[in-house]
């Protein structure tokens, strides 16, 4: 019995030695453990500054765009009187975006383009003539500008709502949209979902193809699309996107012309409602060469009768830290409207000879440089960009697009 | 249509293949790895595209809003 009680004796002993050694040694390491952690890591108000509601320039980028098109269409009344008419157009775009934040939620995103056209859109307001010349060009010249604001607020951490107005003031047309959109991502950011409505009311003045005014005219459009992008590798993402378009009223610009069988030209005859579905798949690989690989390809439907299948490639290539250069092909190819002719039945009810809604085909080739040059260690940058495109259609239209863009990060 | 519409379905199964960490994402901080186009980009090609094809819009642009050049 005593030889018991001296075992358990011995063995509470050792246990409890074992006990304040093993806490001693505990202790000792985490002492080293503290005194060989690093400094604190620097917090985001570090950082980025302390936390404000008031609004901080972000951004500031402005791009000048020129488009300059020649071709021909049977819409346009610019040629022979059955035979197809000019498209000549040109458009200067400059266009600015800026990005302010206001406080850790809110994001503003306020884009102001303003088009200068020449020998595109029904002049109204041209008060050196009486009547807009839609029988030789569609007009002289046509300014247009625009103010887009979206504001994005993060309610939680994986989730952002934006809501986006614009007006468009031109001078036949007036345009109003507003959209409702909201992104979530999941699977620790693995994953993002999209989802997104838009309303747009255009209203505008309604002439006839000889270029007298008939009032105003209006049309709607309702769009709603949802979508998915997914990080599948390390070096692979893709995203994808379905939308449904409803579009109601005029659904024409109300000056086309279509080439009759009885030797005359008559007005554009459309349906008055438009329903358009599009689902769109991207990939953005990464190249082990430093480069990447955009490739696009978008199905479209709508119950005019076109169908179309768009699919581009875009190959990047880093040639310096601060530089890239890409190189773009686009090939696109539709059916036509089902009421699409060039030379119309005088009784037909819908008849169209706008080459937009023709059978064609579409290429466009172009490419870009990109320098983004850092100013400091944090975020602060200068970006320039120039690109060229050129754009041509089996169906005689081409269109050369220059750009220049320069931008500058707080 | 119809096999587009089979397909996005499909693919909205993607959320569950695949999960990368975040610190093995760094290549998609490079901006020639955004997915989607920037938004001047994107308004450039609305402008090509939407007023000379008939098969624009639907995917969340402004058919038919706009420009009355088209």
């Amino acid at each position: 019995m005593k030889h018991a009680v001296r075992a358990g004796v011995a063995l509470l002993a050792c246990a409890v030695l074992l006990s304040v050694g093993s806490s001693s040694a505990r202790a000792q390491a985490d002492d080293t453990a503290t005194n060989a952690a690093p400094a604190t890591p620097f917090s985001d108000s570090e950082i980025f500054g302390p936390p404000s509601d008031r609004l901080k320039l972000e951004s500031v980028t402005t791009r000048i765009t020129a488009f300059d098109q020649s071709g021909y269409g049977y819409q346009s009344q610019a040629g022979p009187l059955l035979g197809p008419g000019s498209e000549r157009t040109t458009i200067l775009e400059p266009i600015t975006e800026i990005v302010a934040t206001q406080g850790e939620r809110l994001t503003h995103r306020v884009v102001i383009p303003v088009d200068i056209v020449t020998a595109a859109s029904a002049d109204a307001l041209d008060k050196y003539r009486k009547k807009p010349d839609v029988l030789s060009h569609a007009s002289r010249y046509n300014e247009a500008g625009a103010i887009d604001w979206t504001a994005t607020y993060k309610t939680t951490a994986t989730t952002d709502v934006s809501i986006r107005s614009a007006v468009h003031l031109e001078e036949p047309l007036r345009s109003w949209n507003g959209s409702l959109s909201a992104t979530q991502t999941i699977a620790d950011g693995d994953a993002t979902l999209s989802e997104s409505l838009l309303e747009v009311f255009d209203w505008f003045d309604h002439f006839d193809i000889l270029g007298f005014r008939h009032g105003r005219t209006q049309r709607s459009t309702t769009t709603g699309s949802f979508g998915i992008t997914q990080i599948l590798t390390e070096t692979t993402a893709v995203a994808v996107n379905y939308g449904l378009s409803v579009q109601k009223g005029e659904l024409g610009n109300t000056w086309n012309s279509v080439p009759l069988a009885n030797g005359k030209r008559g007005a554009e005859q459309l349906p008055t409602e438009r329903v358009r579905h599009a689902a769109v798949a991207r990939v953005s690989q990464f190249l082990p060469w430093n480069g990447a690989l955009h490739v696009y390809y978008r199905l479209y439907h709508d119950d005019w009768g076109i169908t179309a299948h768009s699919v581009e490639g875009e190959l990047m290539q880093r040639i310096a830290p601060f530089l890239y250069v890409s190189g773009l092909y686009r090939f696109h190819h539709q059916t036509g409207a089902e009421f699409f002719t060039t030379l119309a039945p005088t009784a037909a009810q819908y008849r169209t000879a706008d080459s937009d809604l023709a059978p064609l085909d579409a290429d466009t080739i172009g490419g870009r440089v990109v320098v983004d040059v850092p100013l400091d260690a944090r975020t602060k940058s200068l970006h320039f960009e120039a690109g060229y495109e050129r754009y041509f259609r089996s169906n005689d239209l081409q269109v050369n697009v220059l750009t220049w863009e320069t931008g500058y990060h707080f | 249509m119809k096999t587009a519409l089979a397909l996005l379905i499909a693919l909205s199964g993607l959320p569950a293949c695949a999960t990368v960490s975040q610190n093995r994402r760094a290549r998609f901080a490079d901006p020639m790895m955004s997915i989607g186009p920037r938004p001047l980009d994107a308004a450039r090609h609305q402008k090509l595209y939407d007023a000379r094809e008939g098969a624009s819009g639907g995917d969340g642009t402004t058919a038919g809003g706009g420009c009355g050049c088209q």
